[in-house]
């Protein structure tokens, strides 16, 4: 970074004029290295971006100017951009049906551009971020990161050079127990002090982490944010040294960071990492992400030579636990995105969204062609008079830039709409629950920067390429037929493109209607039952992130009791009728593949599945059809373990039949024939107004076991709608009965079904908007050809009136290439449309494919003979002698 | 060497020229204009500037040898040629001619 970038510095040189060249570039360079050395590295690019930006525009006018003081040539004037509001204005179907690709297609190449490069790759804001990495070791197989890395991490902390600061962290929760005595879940970074040195970032007040925090016998310490200082403890100047209980334990406050600190993720209570290797063996333990700074004067490959060396160090020592790992160092952003380090990946995925953009942008060049051509006598006199190919190939671009800047402007609200959202998923995702420190939420100057690059690659494809082949060689021929109003012909590309765009829009409209009409339902459906009187609540054990294979802190008894605990104080909480446990809320189950034994056929069916404690049925009065719900004696079963089905359950996989005492066993799994379970009981369709349209409703109800992990969702029917204070009570409660019991996503059921409908409605909306430009530029194509058809052959058209021809039999001839072309887009089309349905067994139409596909076609069709009536009613009106005339 | 043709900006950077003593380059000239109107100044319209005064022949410049604190550039140097003392002087007198009997701090729009 000690010298201006090599790409404005090309840039420069091929625009200045060799005599300048050197004294301008000696200038840059000694003013850039006096604004890096006075405002930093990155203002210092832009600041010579920004001179290299006005040096060009400068001195391309200059030498415009210089070559003819009366014709700027190829710089585009103000004019032009008037002329391109007016043609826009003129011509405002094309506009309006352009201008909504366009928009659409930006905002989705600049909504991955945003994501990948405000999300996934950010630079990070820390002192020479670019240096923090991340060190992983990923499955060589499936580049899943393996993060059981306690053993690594120690050996990497001691013997890497190439990386300093080794540390590593993870995020638990803990309940923050205040003076009001209710314990709230709080989101904890466990550190090692090396995430302080990493991120060089001074404490406000206090200190950070030290080395010896983590020692187990040190006394237990904890350093906050700034927010939280703010906030939780008013700006107490006097906050280091007090003592804060976290969970069981009480830690002293040792430090305060400043504001905006967050390091590693967003986190704002810091405590030591206290993991003691000797407790576990190689390649199990907690979860780790381990991080490190790169030493100075060491790139980042030589940190991955020496990372693999050790790498293989330890495949040659422990072969069965990492033969397999591949370690990796990465961008600290990763550490959030669960990348592998492969950020071209992003820059690939970014061009190939980029090129829906360049498609829609070549459906918009062949309407702007049609356009182009009827322009060619103005522009064969413009030729005439001196004008040069290059200045009216401007003037087309920039009548072209108007329209896409426009395009883009839209495009780029639809993306800060969509990144509002984005937020809002980054939130759920997260595993603190908020937004990483590194993400900017919003547009980026970065965005709006690549947004004008599209803009101008969009205008470059809808103006230049069309103003190139109307500006051709047969411009001369042109001038002859200045009166005829038309020259110039659609060639075999644009109606091969025609063809391959009905193709594509038949093709894909099916399975796009399906798809959209099953969101669609979901999205407006209201459930059918007192959801806003359901409270809902995820409750866990205070604990660091779960941990695979290790031995649970408490024994599934403890929990159990707790968990019993929990529901008798919460159901004897005044203005609650009732309190129960499931894995999941209701109605948002996991599909499961069954088989049914009968008669020694056994058969699969795809069903729904729900863990429920025994309570859930009576808590929510489901009404019993046949047999009976769970009781204390089922849990007792260890085998043959009995679960319940529902009415539709009963009706589609029974077809009527009795099914108590039916047996059915989950499909096999990795060659393990599952056991059988018998159903004891069919209860009502429950809950009523969430079903999934496309979608099964079958569903089996299984028993959740005392202290099992699958009583996790709390769920409490209150006598009346929730009250915005049973959430604080509802913690109060979880507090007395354990301070360890935390409650997370505390809120009524009917806020979770809203949620829910909302994801639906974005993403219906987003597919809307994408099938609705096909399906409008599909129609503009054909709408262009036609009208194009047309005006060729208007004299045609007139001669044969002048000799009293019938008026059907010209139209029928003037619109059969037409017609066939819709037809053979419309049979390809239909092709496609069977070859995916197919492909995916139905399951692409959820079984309507062959009643949908006609109606496409004919749907297709009518666009197309509707897009013609416009100018089908022109040809009808061209008069003879006009005809004549022109001849 | 007629005035004719020199405009506002190109008397700017004539007489920042002047102010610096006849003979400078284009960095301190950009400063010069900047710090006595208060203007921020597009520093390319300085460098297209000087290369227009130079081929009206009103400036001659030459390049100094390359130093490594300017990535190994030289310095394009730039005189005020008598032509351009003489085109300076024109402008003044004939802006001179134009004001007199106005006084600047009486004037008035509607």
């Amino acid at each position: 970074m000690t010298r201006p970038p090599r790409l404005a510095r090309g840039v420069l040189q091929r625009v200045l004029p060799a005599d300048a060249r050197d004294a301008i570039e000696g200038d840059l360079f000694q003013l850039f290295t006096e604004h890096r050395a006075r405002h930093g590295a990155v203002r210092a690019y832009l600041w010579y971006w920004r001179e290299v930006l006005s040096f060009s525009t400068r001195f391309t006018v200059d030498r415009a100017a210089r070559r003819n003081p009366l014709d700027f040539g190829a710089i585009p004037s103000r004019l032009d951009f008037m002329l391109g509001a007016r043609m826009l204005a003129k011509y405002p179907g094309l506009a309006l049906v352009g201008g909504f690709g366009m928009a659409v297609a930006t905002a989705v190449g600049a909504g991955a551009f945003a994501f990948f490069t405000s999300y996934l790759y950010p630079p990070l804001p820390l002192h020479q971020g670019d240096r923090v990495v991340v060190l992983a070791n990923l499955d060589r197989f499936t580049m899943d990161a393996n993060r059981r890395l306690l053993h690594d991490f120690v050996v990497w902390r001691s013997e890497l050079r190439s990386v300093v600061d080794v540390g590593a962290f993870r995020t638990s929760r803990r309940n923050l127990i205040t003076d009001t005595g209710h314990g709230e879940p709080v989101v904890v970074a466990e550190m090692a002090a090396a995430g302080f040195r990493v991120a060089r970032v001074a404490p406000l007040l206090g200190r950070a982490l030290v080395d010896g925090d983590d020692n187990p016998e040190a006394p237990p310490v904890v350093v906050i944010g700034h927010d939280v200082w703010r906030t939780r403890f008013h700006r107490d100047g006097s906050i280091v040294g007090r003592t804060v209980r976290l969970g069981r334990i009480v830690h002293t406050i040792v430090g305060v960071m400043p504001e905006g600190f967050a390091f590693p993720i967003s986190h704002s209570y810091w405590v030591p990492l206290r993991v003691d290797p000797a407790a576990h063996a190689v390649g199990a333990g907690p979860e780790l992400h381990a991080f490190g700074r790169l030493a100075p004067g060491t790139t980042k490959e030589q940190a991955q030579a020496e990372l693999t060396l050790l790498g293989r160090r330890a495949a040659a020592a422990y072969p069965a636990t990492h033969a397999r790992l591949l370690p990796r160092v990465m961008p600290f952003t990763d550490v959030f995105a669960d990348g592998n380090g492969d950020d071209w990946e992003a820059t690939i995925m970014t061009a190939m969204v980029a090129m829906l953009l360049v498609l829609v942008c070549l459906n918009v060049a062949v309407l702007v062609y049609a356009r182009t051509v009827t322009r060619s006598g103005e522009i064969a006199v413009r030729t005439a008079l001196g004008a040069t190919r290059a200045r009216i190939v401007t003037q087309l671009f920039t009548e072209a830039f108007v329209l896409s800047i426009l395009s883009a402007l839209a495009g780029l609200a639809l993306v800060a709409i969509g990144l509002r959202y984005l937020d809002f998923i980054v939130v759920k995702i997260s595993e603190t629950g908020t937004v990483p420190f590194w993400i900017d939420p919003g547009l980026s100057t970065g965005t709006i920067v690549y947004t004008l690059g599209l803009a101008v690659l969009g205008a470059v494809i809808v103006g230049v390429l069309p103003g190139l082949k109307a500006t051709g060689g047969q411009l001369r021929a042109t001038l002859g037929h200045i009166r005829g109003g038309t020259g110039g012909h659609l060639g075999r590309t644009w109606t091969a493109l025609i063809v391959v765009q009905v193709a594509f829009t038949v093709a894909i409209l099916p399975p796009a209607v399906v798809k959209g009409g099953l969101l669609k339902a979901m999205a407006t459906q209201a459930p059918r039952f007192a959801s806003e009187q359901v409270v809902v609540a995820t409750v866990e054990r205070e604990s660091s992130a779960p941990v695979e294979g290790e031995r649970p802190r408490a024994s599934a008894d403890t929990w159990g009791t707790t968990q019993a605990a929990l529901l008798s104080r919460v159901a004897a909480t005044p203005g609650v009728a009732g309190a129960t446990y499931a894995s999941s809320l209701p109605g948002i189950d996991d599909d499961e593949r069954i088989e049914i034994g009968s008669g020694g056929v056994i058969r699969t069916e795809w069903t729904r599945t729900f863990t429920v404690a025994a309570s859930y049925f009576s808590v929510f009065n489901i009404k019993v059809d046949a047999g009976r719900t769970f009781n204390a004696t089922d849990e007792a079963l260890a085998a043959d373990r009995p679960v319940i089905v529902n009415r539709s359950f009963a009706d589609s996989l029974f077809r009527g039949q009795a099914a108590v005492g039916r047996r059915i066993r989950y499909a096999a799994h990795d060659d393990r024939v599952q056991p059988w379970h018998t159903i004891v009981g069919v209860v009502e369709d429950f809950p009523a107004g969430v079903e999934e349209p496309g979608r099964t409703n079958a569903r089996i109800y299984h028993l959740a076991a005392h202290g099992a992990p699958e009583n996790r969702q709390l769920l409490v029917r209150l006598q009346g709608p929730a009250a915005a204070a049973f959430g604080p009570m509802l913690r109060e409660v979880a507090t007395a009965v354990d301070p360890a019991l935390q409650l997370r996503r505390i809120r009524s059921l009917d806020a979770a079904y809203a949620d829910r409908r909302r994801t639906m409605g974005m993403v219906t909306l987003a597919l809307a908007l994408v099938v609705g430009s096909i399906v409008l530029l599909s129609a503009a194509g054909i709408y262009a050809l036609m009208s194009f058809t047309v005006n060729q052959r208007r004299k045609e058209i007139g001669v044969r009136a002048a000799l009293g021809g019938d008026a059907r039999r010209i139209l029928t001839t003037v619109l059969s290439r037409a017609s066939w072309q819709l037809l053979a887009g419309v049979v390809i089309g239909l092709g496609l449309s069977l070859v995916i349905d197919r492909a995916t067994g139905g399951e692409m139409m959820a079984g309507r494919g062959l009643m949908l596909m006609p109606g496409i076609a004919i749907f297709m069709a009518t666009i197309g003979m509707l897009a013609a009536v416009g100018p089908v009613r022109r040809g009808l009106r061209v008069h003879p002698t006009e005809a004549l005339r022109a001849e | 060497m007629s005035h004719q043709g020199l405009g506002e900006f190109e008397q700017m950077v004539l007489v920042a020229i002047v102010h610096l003593r006849g003979e400078t380059y284009a960095i301190p000239i950009v400063d010069e204009i900047e710090r006595r109107t208060g203007r921020t100044v597009a520093r390319a319209a300085v460098y297209v500037t000087l290369r227009r005064l130079e081929e009206k022949g009103l400036v001659s410049s030459w390049m100094s040898d390359p130093t490594p604190e300017r990535g190994g550039k030289g310095r394009r140097y730039v005189k005020i040629e008598a032509a351009g003392a003489r085109a300076l002087r024109d402008a003044r007198q004939a802006a001179d001619q134009m004001w007199r009997g106005l006084d600047p701090a009486k004037l008035r729009t509607r």
